[in-house]
């Protein structure tokens, strides 16, 4: 029972501590625990593993130094990060608009800027976590000799997994779909059109981080005719763009409408 | 209406006619049926919002329009470029395009069987004279015919764009009917794992998301095997693996039975063939038993 | 720091308007928002909670705006219709999170204190899963009331409260409401808004139908006299015999046909009519009444 005339005093003259500024750590702890608090957990747990499965499997059937590029980038590239971007991502916002429970987070003196990077930042360990840490361990598995193969590769996948990460956050605030549109992006744009259309290299994620990995690892080229400097850039501008739309949307946002 | 100013403070009941229905009552198989109807008009979004029918109808497109492209030039050119067959058989239609298909299914399932659970509006089918089992199995159903519908209708145009092109008709209605036979399993295949993953997670994007790595994930790990078998000399390696992606393993109970072009690298020889029909087969049946038990478990207050 | 006040407010989806040129200040103290289904509340709070924009109009607190600002819920506190709630974790846990989510100082002191007010300190442990509804809207209760805002904005709070809860409830916004802070609540239930707020706010298909003091308003309906037209058989013969009737203040013949009948007490009238017009034999074809506005707000505020 509060008394009304000190107790109000008290805790409002209280010095507030600032929750603005870019990452808010409870808005990371709330999404931390809504991820691994329900299912979603569990695929971000698989993909690693699978991808670890097949290193290992490889390197003990074969010597796999020769078809690690191929691997790493198959599996690990193609599948692997943009999978664990989407579940991790999607699982921080868009689960949240999609049942209204994110009008708690907006219902309070944050800028919505700091909303969106503080999940940003949980999705992206996740791709740490998750994708490109095992890309490290796979390479290190199935190329020994050579370690620059595996950190190049977890480079590479941790830059594609921050601008895939933005990209779906935008998906996540503007449709309620977001998972499938996501899906259909990874799977048609990057997947089946960018194996097929050449031209298609300089709008998709994973021909960036490619040309990324290319850099780091000096090795054959994954990916033809791709400066790393544009994809550096692109990946940032992706990533800066994708992070202010996102937020510049939920700025707008009006829970009653989805009703 | 009852008459104002009775002084009399009781309270009467009027008859103003009502009647109970003594029409005809439609058993439970008409119900089945409408249920069934529903579903795979659901899959294609007709009977739906316009939005909902923007993404299956594209896939559909993007399934068709090769099968277009390929019978165009075989019709037009085929003599120039002395084709005797079609240049995408049919049997690798399905493996060429499993990326639209995967999609397909990782969209439609969860919104056709995740969203009944969620909801709970599975209570007002059950309340009908409609027994549990069966509204599982015309869920399952409507999805496979779908799915069925999404690969069958391209290899329909490889065909009639073969007669046309004036190919052997026999040789050619003899490949088309294996194949359908091969895309009838993956289908069913498909939409028992489907099915499946969609049921146990009822939340669409979890569904959604676990559909798709399952397919995803299965497939290119199998390849990356199959391609290391191959090339470093491990054959039966090769074949085993094809065991563990959908499309793989009904690509493989194709060439086993019809003896038609692969897609994989390391189809099944002899006895393993045998070994890829059962799995199948046994895919299917497993998924529908834990379907069943599934849904036997969810509660319906 | 503490006046809500919505100017000429419209806001509309498309061809549907949800609410029609509303103007209203809401001050300190306990205020109801009420109207049945469908009338606007929801937007109306969300309107003045900063979570949409009108289309037409400004919603203003203490002259600040409230679309796109941040800033403003230093002094509100939402407590949100829908029961989507972070089920994973402790109800001690969300308000906590809440706490921290507002900056405050001592959050974990100011969860307590929330959680106290509420009286859900015993269930606090367990995870919101685990809640029934009514525990539901009080964790949400708590946490708006945790960084003690000037202004309380509450959508359909006693949905799903059992009496004691209601009563606990009610009590409880009396408290607010005495303490000088600005608590607003919708709900379509006559009593509960009956006993806690003494400022009404009618609102009737988006349009704001009557507003201030509940006994005021009541008053208004039996001094004002309502107006109907009736079609009949025999229009002539009925207007003799409805003057007869004491609830009837005035009776003209419309030339296109029709009586117009001016009803000071509407609940005599309604049953006198039909009763006036079995007893001459005389068919009525349309009873319809021209003044809409109040029909509405009365056949809401005193249909029993």
């Amino acid at each position: 029972m509060s008394a009304p005339g000190p107790a109000r005093d008290d805790v409002r003259s209280a010095r507030p501590v600032a929750t603005d500024g870019t990452v808010n750590l409870t808005v990371a702890w709330l999404a931390l625990r809504g991820l691994f608090g329900r299912r979603r957990g569990i695929l971000l747990v698989v993909l690693p593993l699978v991808l670890l499965g097949l290193a290992v499997l490889v390197r003990v059937l074969v010597d796999g130094s020769d078809v690690a590029d191929d691997i790493l980038y198959q599996l690990g590239l193609v599948v692997v990060v943009p999978l664990v971007a989407l579940i991790a991502t999607t699982g921080v916002l868009s689960s949240e608009i999609d049942d209204g429970s994110v009008v708690y987070l907006l219902a309070k003196p944050m800028s919505r800027f700091t909303i969106v990077t503080s999940k940003l930042v949980v999705a992206t360990g996740c791709v740490l976590v998750s994708g490109a840490v095992p890309l490290l361990v796979a390479g290190l598995v199935l190329a020994p000799g050579t370690p620059r193969l595996g950190l190049g590769f977890a480079v590479g996948g941790l830059a594609g997994g921050l601008a895939y990460c933005a990209l779906f956050a935008v998906a996540s605030v503007v449709t309620r779909h977001a998972v499938v549109v996501g899906l259909v992006y990874v799977l048609i744009w990057e997947g089946l059109l960018g194996g097929l259309l050449d031209g298609i290299r300089w709008l998709s994620v994973t021909r960036w981080s490619a040309a990324i990995t290319d850099e780091v690892t000096g090795g054959p080229a994954l990916v033809e005719d791709l400066s790393s400097t544009y994809a550096i850039a692109a990946t940032t501008v992706v990533l800066i763009a994708g992070t202010w739309l996102a937020s510049s949307k939920l700025r707008g946002y009006s829970y009653t409408a989805d009703e | 209406m009852s008459s104002p100013s009775d002084p009399r403070p009781s309270g009467v009941i009027h008859d103003i006619g009502y009647r109970p229905y003594t029409g005809e009552r439609l058993g439970e198989g008409a119900v089945a049926w409408s249920l069934f109807r529903t579903g795979v008009r659901n899959c294609f979004g007709l009977g739906r919002s316009a939005r909902s029918k923007v993404l299956p109808m594209s896939l559909l497109g993007a399934m068709l329009l090769p099968a277009v492209v390929l019978v165009a030039v075989l019709v037009q050119a085929g003599e120039v470029l002395g084709l005797t067959g079609q240049i995408v058989p049919y049997s690798r239609y399905a493996l060429i395009t499993q990326v639209v298909i995967s999609v397909f299914v990782a969209a439609q399932a969860p919104a056709l069987i995740s969203r009944d659970l969620r909801f709970r509006t599975i209570t007002l089918y059950l309340a009908r004279p409609l027994r549990r089992s069966t509204y599982v199995l015309v869920r399952l159903a409507s999805l496979l015919v779908a799915v069925f519908a999404l690969v069958a209708a391209p290899l329909l145009v490889l065909y009639v764009g073969g007669l046309l092109a004036e190919l052997p008709p026999a040789r050619e209605t003899e490949l088309f009917l294996a194949a359908l036979v091969g895309a009838l399993l993956l289908a069913a295949v498909l939409s028992g794992l489907a099915a499946l993953i969609a049921a146990v997670t009822t939340r669409r994007g979890l569904a959604v998301a676990g559909i798709t790595v399952v397919l995803v994930v299965s497939y290119t790990v199998v390849t990356a095997v199959q391609g290391l078998g191959t090339e470093e000399g491990m054959p039966r390696l090769a074949e085993f693996a094809g065991l563990f992606s959908p499309y793989t393993l009904v690509d493989g109970v194709q060439v086993w039975l019809f003896d038609v072009a692969a897609s994989t690298p390391a189809p099944p020889t002899g006895r393993t063939g045998v070994l890829f029909l059962l799995t199948a087969l046994a895919v299917v049946a497993g998924c529908v038993v834990a379907l069943l038990a599934r849904y036997r478990k969810a509660t319906v207050l | 720091m503490s006046t809500l006040e919505l100017d000429h407010v419209s806001r509309w989806y498309g061809n549907v308007v949800a609410v029609n040129d509303v103007s209203m200040t809401v001050g300190p103290g306990v205020t109801g928002l009420l109207g049945p289904n469908g009338a606007g509340k929801s937007t109306l709070i969300a309107l003045m909670a900063g979570f949409l924009a009108p289309s037409v109009g400004s919603v203003t607190l203490d002259g600040g705006q409230l679309w796109r600002n941040e800033q403003i819920y230093r002094d509100i506190g939402l407590v949100p219709e829908p029961e989507a709630l972070f089920d994973h974790l402790t109800g001690r846990q969300f308000v906590l999170a809440n706490a921290r989510l507002h900056g405050l100082a001592s959050p974990g002191q100011a969860a307590e204190r929330a959680l106290a007010v509420v009286e859900m300190t015993d269930a606090a442990a367990r995870t919101i899963a685990t809640y029934s509804k009514g525990m539901r809207q009080r964790v949400k209760m708590a946490s708006a009331l945790v960084h003690d805002p000037s202004v309380l904005l509450l959508d359909e709070p006693f949905n799903g409260m059992d009496p004691r809860q209601r009563l606990h409830l009610m009590d409880l916004l009396r408290r607010m409401g005495s303490e000088g802070r600005t608590v607003l609540f919708s709900s379509h239930i006559l009593e509960e808004v009956e006993q806690v707020a003494r400022q009404i706010e009618v609102v009737v298909a988006g349009r704001h139908a009557a507003s201030g003091d509940f006994g005021a308003i009541r008053r208004l309906m039996t001094d004002r006299p309502n107006r109907y037209v009736v079609r009949s058989a025999d229009d002539r013969t009925l207007a003799q015999a409805l003057l007869g009737d004491v609830s009837v203040r005035a009776v003209s013949l419309r030339p296109a046909g029709g009586v117009e009948v001016e009803a000071t007490d509407f609940g005599r009238f309604s049953a006198a009519l039909p009763r006036i017009a079995r007893d001459l034999d005389v068919r009525l074809f349309e009873v319809s009444p021209t003044d809409e506005s109040l029909e509405s707000v009365f056949s809401y505020l005193v249909a029993s």
